[in-house]
């Protein structure tokens, strides 16, 4: 393997992130690719303090930093003074998944249904890490935090952020996690060429400490996922033309992705949520490899 | 070319914003402003203001836009009112911390609930602590003038400016007015030449986390900015009106040189405190009237000599903050606390959910105020039933009676 | 920066500098990662101890020379060894451990840089040191031996008793499988190198062990093991020689006994035999006393034999031969398995039931030996063999022996490698700084250690056989340069840094910097370990921060 991954680095050492963080390793692989002429937006999440602490930064691209709820929007209002100053620059709204899913849906709701020019990236860790791991509503089934207790796991299953992306019909939209590096490294290609109009890129990353699992694991979690079908990677254009773009190359079973995870404990005491995970994973699966199909056959016609 | 117009206030700060050469302009619709971002629209379509117009989702998100492209280097400029200012008020803060240079105008609106779209000033003074600068226009004609006044200030000091106006009373009313000559204004308000604008090429965070040893100091230039603003308002009053004909100031008297009594009074009510004012001198009753511009910041020097050694003041607070006495009358005390020739202060609440504030309603007020011993923090005007007096101590909560139904 | 007074600080919260100039987060760290050369499972398998990543990866940079010299460096001839060699190497892979893939090919990349390289030079020998030393016999020992002491600076000559040098890569190896040409060729670059190679020159007939000690300072001897052992049944004298048959047939005198043929034993000479036998157009049935599970060939010469369709009998025992009019006939006991004797082979047991076969002609091929009749009495152990020390050393301080000759019959590498410990042995005993690498090496790489993630998952791709007119043509080709290139994606590259770039794609602080190579910002490296983890050959490893404080 030859990684394509670019040598430019546009993220400093010396961030804040916790050993093994994913969401530092998902900016870094990101700007690789988007390249210097970027801003970008942080809102709360654990970005805010990633960054650095005042006076410093840990980025090589302009980030304002923003309330939590208002990623897209503060980006959307840089973009069209860019535009306005008749500038090229890429806008990135960089949230977790709380700031995405939770508190910041109505805001990229509104951006990706108005189509706007920005790259908006959800680095999502499954649960507020950085307020000391409470579930959000990208918690999977099952799972441990400091809001659903070993008494009362996580009731729900995650909210399907890609479906409601694709009901907005924005042009671009996309999963992707760092344990695939050059499938992440495409997408960003992908999505910064594709300027002007909405681009969303979903991408898994791991937090080792809320995720209670050693930081050398990161990668293989992220990895794990992707081969159990739990976060398959595809991309989906125009909401409609879904195809897959990593098809796991061996069988792994979503309890070898549990067992890397002092999160999903719970799930011992739970077989039945287990097979019900299971038949919900195949499920999803299919339905993305039939929309797959769909979409070559209307290629090929 | 300058000419005269006959404009509701709404269009008038929709004016305001074009003569501003506004760059990035959000709009959420609320009643009663909805008219100022339509007419924006408008213009922006047309191309009379070369503008990006976005229909954000929300009040919040229609600040948060203004956050990013002021951030960015571009003027931006919004309209909101009432819930939606509540709504607001997160990034109300965030645009003060930024330091960013935002114009709002601020349709005021009571509260809900229930819910009314009638003028009352508790949303605008609830911001009161947010940072932004803020001036209460009386007239379309400064619906207009004071958009571009606070422009002109802000992007000095590095902090947003507010413009204040009555629900229909300003809002909707259709008054003649100069819309002024877009050179001239543009002589009035040169380009934003920012001092940051997320350049790529000057890659740093904006805003990030700051810890215990430097937060303080960052607000100190604020509570620094924020005072240099007072200063920096006059001037740019004055220079309003060597540039564009008309002279803006902190504050406003009206009758007040033998003045005995003054009634202290904010916005659109105080068109009905000026007649009222003129009535009570035919009567002989020596009154005068002090009017406030800017509410942040604070003319507090100016309150103090423009008040000290009078017999008794009223202030008129169209809003009203629970627990304690109107908003205003509570700015007024607090500046004059202390000083050797400080009058007693004679709180008045009016108008509140848009009930009229009529010419007699003042005249009763004044009337009231010359025979009152002893000064009282609040005194409620035109309740159903009451006199003008001070609030109740003895009144119970009373349960509901069933239903009444139909026999 | 001064930040002690209000006005050093701007107007609003807007960075000075990148957390690069002051946030240390290096001082988080309780272990840290160190990029080492491990042991690779491969290398501890090859009898040489070659560093296969090592070259693999210079081969992948393109530096042939340097993967040459450093291949040279434990075995002169891989043009040789990649194409006749048992890879033992590839049997320790860890690869299939990992993730049941086949083993990297290490043999056919060998072989096609052997080919590679074939023009280069070998390197210059150090300065002359006035020392002679012969060499008798230019077998794969022999010419390991000359090869090594000449580098290291004596003169070196070979004595061959045969008319050709190359021992049994010449006359025992058949040439589909190592064509006489490459001999030839790597016999020729070491003339090159200034190695006197005389053949015709027969210890005991033409030359003494006495006169070889007189005029040189040191003799090596590896003359193989080229004597039948004898098959004591009745009727024996009617066996053909495997050996001489090959070497006969290696020589162009092949003479088929007629249409169906027999071999005896299941030995890598077996094959030979009935492989060559088959070319020549025979019938070939191996006859084993005991089952494809003990037969001492290596597995894919079995296989070999069996795509060239030679037919096994297992369980057969000869225990007679008696001519027919027609040709002879093999009288056979079939036999059962018993308990494992001391090889911890199944020892086969007879069952008493015989039978008769009819061949035209049967070949014994059950074992070789060698010919100690040069060697003096008191260089002979009481049970009649040489007293040999691992390096070679004899009971005569000037006389070193090694392949065959001190092993009995084995494989083509273990013999270089018994000319290499011996020309270091001679290096020492001649008072020279033994300059040849020791064979001892650390701890391989654990498959458990490994990453297989990040290698290329495709079919191993091995030298492919390939349609020859002649039978005794080449009967593989070397693989391209694109499918070596292909078959090394596959490699994780055990203990070995490849440069594949893993470490420094996934460090999630950005702490890992490239200069040909990782290395790692120990001022803000975290440890979190994800470059050990993901390190496909876990080249990296963890150390305990306290280690290297107190070290």
């Amino acid at each position: 393997m030859r990684w394509a991954v670019p040598e430019a680095e546009f993220m400093d050492p010396g961030t804040l992130g916790c050993q093994g963080c994913g969401g530092a390793l998902s900016m870094r692989m990101v700007l690789k690719e988007v390249g210097d002429d970027a801003a970008a937006v942080l809102p709360a999440c654990c970005w805010s303090i990633i960054d650095g602490p005042w006076p410093l930064h840990s980025l090589n691209i302009p980030v304002l930093h923003t309330a939590f709820e208002t990623a897209a929007v503060v980006a959307t209002g840089i973009k069209a003074a860019k535009r306005h100053q008749g500038k090229d620059t890429t806008v990135i709204a960089w949230a977790g998944d709380g700031g995405t899913f939770d508190i910041g849906l109505q805001a990229l709701s509104g951006a990706a249904e108005r189509n706007e020019d920005i790259l908006y990236v959800c680095y999502d860790n499954e649960a507020y890490m950085n307020t000391g791991i409470q579930r959000s509503s990208a918690t999977p089934v099952g799972t441990w935090t400091t809001t659903t207790p070993d008494e009362r796991p996580e009731p729900r299953p995650k909210k399907d952020i890609m479906a409601i992306m694709a009901a907005h019909r924005i042009p671009y939209a996309a999963t992707a996690t760092s344990a695939y590096p050059d499938d992440l490294a495409r997408k960003v290609r992908t999505a910064v060429a594709a300027r002007g109009g909405m681009r969303f890129l979903h991408v898994l990353s791991a937090c080792p400490p809320g995720w209670k699992m050693p930081a050398d694991q990161a990668i293989e979690a992220m990895r794990r996922a992707v081969l159990s079908k739990v976060f398959p990677l595809y991309e989906l254009r125009n909401g409609r033309d879904l195809t897959i773009t990593v098809w796991p190359d061996r069988e792994v079973a979503i309890e070898e992705y549990f067992e890397l995870q002092g999160r999903f404990a719970p799930l011992e005491h739970e077989p039945q949520t287990v097979e019900q995970i299971r038949s919900d994973v195949a499920e999803r699966w299919q339905a993305l490899v039939d929309r797959h199909e769909r979409t070559m056959a209307l290629a090929g016609a | 070319m300058r000419e005269r117009l006959l404009l509701t206030g709404n269009h008038a700060a929709a004016y305001g914003a074009m003569l501003s050469r506004a760059e990035v302009i959000s709009a959420y619709p609320i009643t009663p402003q909805t008219m100022i971002v339509e007419l924006l629209s408008e213009l922006t379509a047309s191309g009379r203001l070369d503008a990006e117009f976005i229909t954000v989702e929300s009040e919040h998100s229609a600040m948060a836009a203004c956050v990013g492209a002021s951030a960015a280097g571009a003027r931006a400029y919004t309209a909101t009112s009432g819930q939606g200012l509540a709504l607001m008020h997160e990034m109300l803060h965030w645009a003060v911390g930024a330091r960013l240079p935002i114009v709002l105008t601020n349709v005021s609106r009571a509260m809900a609930p229930g819910w009314s779209i009638w003028s009352d000033q508790s949303d605008i003074l609830s911001q009161r602590d947010v940072g932004w600068m803020m001036v209460f226009a009386e007239t379309v004609q400064e619906a207009q003038d004071f958009v571009l006044w606070m422009y002109r200030v802000s992007e000095q000091v590095y902090l947003p400016g507010m413009v204040g106006m009555d629900a229909f009373i300003l809002s909707h009313t259709a008054e003649p007015l100069i819309v002024h000559d877009q050179e001239a204004a543009d002589a009035y308000l040169p380009p934003f030449e920012p001092i940051y604008d997320l350049d790529p090429a000057e890659p740093r965070a904006y805003g990030g986390l700051v810890n215990r040893d430097h937060y303080f100091e960052l607000r100190y230039k604020i509570y620094e900015s924020m005072e240099r603003a007072g200063s920096l308002l006059r001037e740019a009053g004055e220079e309003f009106g060597e540039v564009l004909g008309r002279r803006y100031t902190p504050l406003e008297g009206y009758l007040l040189d033998d003045a005995e009594y003054v009634v202290v009074s904010a916005g659109a009510m105080t068109s009905n405190v000026r007649q009222a004012v003129r009535d009570l001198r035919d009567r002989g009753v020596k009154v005068g009237l002090l009017r406030v511009i800017a509410f942040r910041p604070f003319p507090i020097t100016e309150v103090r000599s423009l008040l000290g050694g009078r017999r008794k003041v009223a202030v008129l607070d169209r809003n009203m903050s629970p627990g304690h006495s109107g908003i205003f009358a509570e700015e007024v005390r607090s500046a004059l606390f202390g000083q050797p020739d400080a009058p007693p202060v004679y709180g008045y609440v009016v108008g509140i959910g848009g009930r009229d504030v009529r010419v007699e309603t003042v005249v009763d007020v004044v009337d009231d105020l010359t025979v009152r011993e002893e000064p009282e923090m609040a005194l409620y005007v035109g309740v159903k039933g009451l006199p003008i007096g001070p609030l109740r101590r003895d009144s119970q909560i009373t349960r509901l009676q069933p239903l009444e139904v139909q026999p | 920066m001064s930040l002690e007074h209000v006005d050093d600080y701007p107007e609003i919260p807007v960075s000075l500098a990148s957390t690069r100039t002051m946030l240390k987060t290096g001082a988080w760290r309780s272990v840290r990662p160190v990029l080492t050369e491990r042991t690779a499972p491969c290398t501890t398998g090859c009898p040489a101890g070659l560093g296969v990543p090592a070259y693999l990866d210079d081969i992948t940079a393109g530096r042939l020379d340097r993967a040459f010299l450093s291949l040279t460096a434990r075995n002169p001839f891989p043009r040789i060894t990649g194409r006749v060699c048992p890879h033992l190497c590839e049997d320790g892979c860890n690869l299939p451990i990992r993730t049941g893939d086949a083993a990297v090919s290490i043999r056919s990349i060998e072989r096609w840089l052997g080919d590679q390289t074939a023009d280069v030079a070998h390197p210059q020998p150090n300065p002359p040191t006035g020392k002679h030393v012969a060499v008798v016999g230019s077998g794969p020992a022999g010419l390991s031996a000359a090869y090594y002491l000449r580098r290291s600076g004596h003169e070196v000559t070979v004595y061959e008793r045969r008319a050709e040098a190359g021992g049994v890569l010449r006359y025992g190896i058949p040439d589909y499988r190592l064509p006489a040409p490459i001999v030839a060729s790597e016999v020729a670059r070491l003339r090159n190198m200034g190695i006197d190679i005389r053949t015709g020159v027969a210890l005991g007939a033409d030359v003494t062990l006495a006169d070889l000690e007189a005029t040189h300072a040191a003799v090596f001897i590896a003359t193989g093991a080229w004597q039948e052992r004898p098959l004591e049944i009745d009727g024996a004298e009617l066996l053909e020689s495997g050996l001489a048959f090959l070497e006969s047939v290696n020589q162009g005198e092949a003479r088929v006994p007629g249409p169906h043929c027999a071999v005896i034993g299941a030995g890598n000479t077996a094959m030979d035999v009935a492989r060559v036998l088959r070319r020549l157009g025979a019938d070939v049935t191996v006859l084993y006393r005991r089952t494809a599970a003990e037969m001492p060939a290596i597995r894919e010469e079995y296989e070999e034999a069996l795509g060239d369709g030679v037919t096994f009998e297992w369980l057969t025992n000869p225990t007679a031969i008696d001519k027919n009019p027609a040709g002879l006939t093999v009288t056979v006991e079939t036999m059962r398995l018993g308990e494992p004797d001391e090889s911890g082979r199944r020892r086969p047991i007879p069952t008493g039931e015989t039978r008769d076969v009819r061949f035209d002609g049967v070949f014994a091929a059950t074992g070789e030996t060698a010919d100690l009749s040069p060697f003096p009495p008191f260089m002979q152990t009481r049970a009649g063999n040489l007293d040999v020390r691992p390096d070679g050393a004899t009971r005569d301080p000037l006389v070193f022996v090694g392949g065959d000759l001190a092993t009995g019959p084995a494989t083509v590498i273990d013999a270089i490698v018994a000319g290499r410990r011996a020309a270091r042995a001679i290096d020492h005993q001649l008072g020279f700084d033994a300059r040849w690498p020791m064979d001892e090496l650390s701890e391989p790489v654990a498959a458990a250690e490994t990453n297989p993630t990040y290698i290329t998952r495709r079919a191993r791709t091995d030298s492919p056989p390939v349609a020859t007119v002649d039978p005794f043509d080449e009967e593989t080709r070397t693989l391209t340069t694109g499918e070596v290139l292909g078959e090394i994606e596959r490699c994780m590259s055990c203990g070995h840094c490849n440069a594949c770039r893993t470490c420094f794609v996934f460090c999630p602080d950005g702490a890992i910097t490239w200069d040909e190579g990782p290395v790692i910002d120990h001022e803000f490296c975290k440890g979190c370990g994800i470059c050990v983890v993901e390190c496909p050959g876990h080249a990296m490893i963890l150390i305990n921060e306290r280690e290297v404080s107190h070290a």
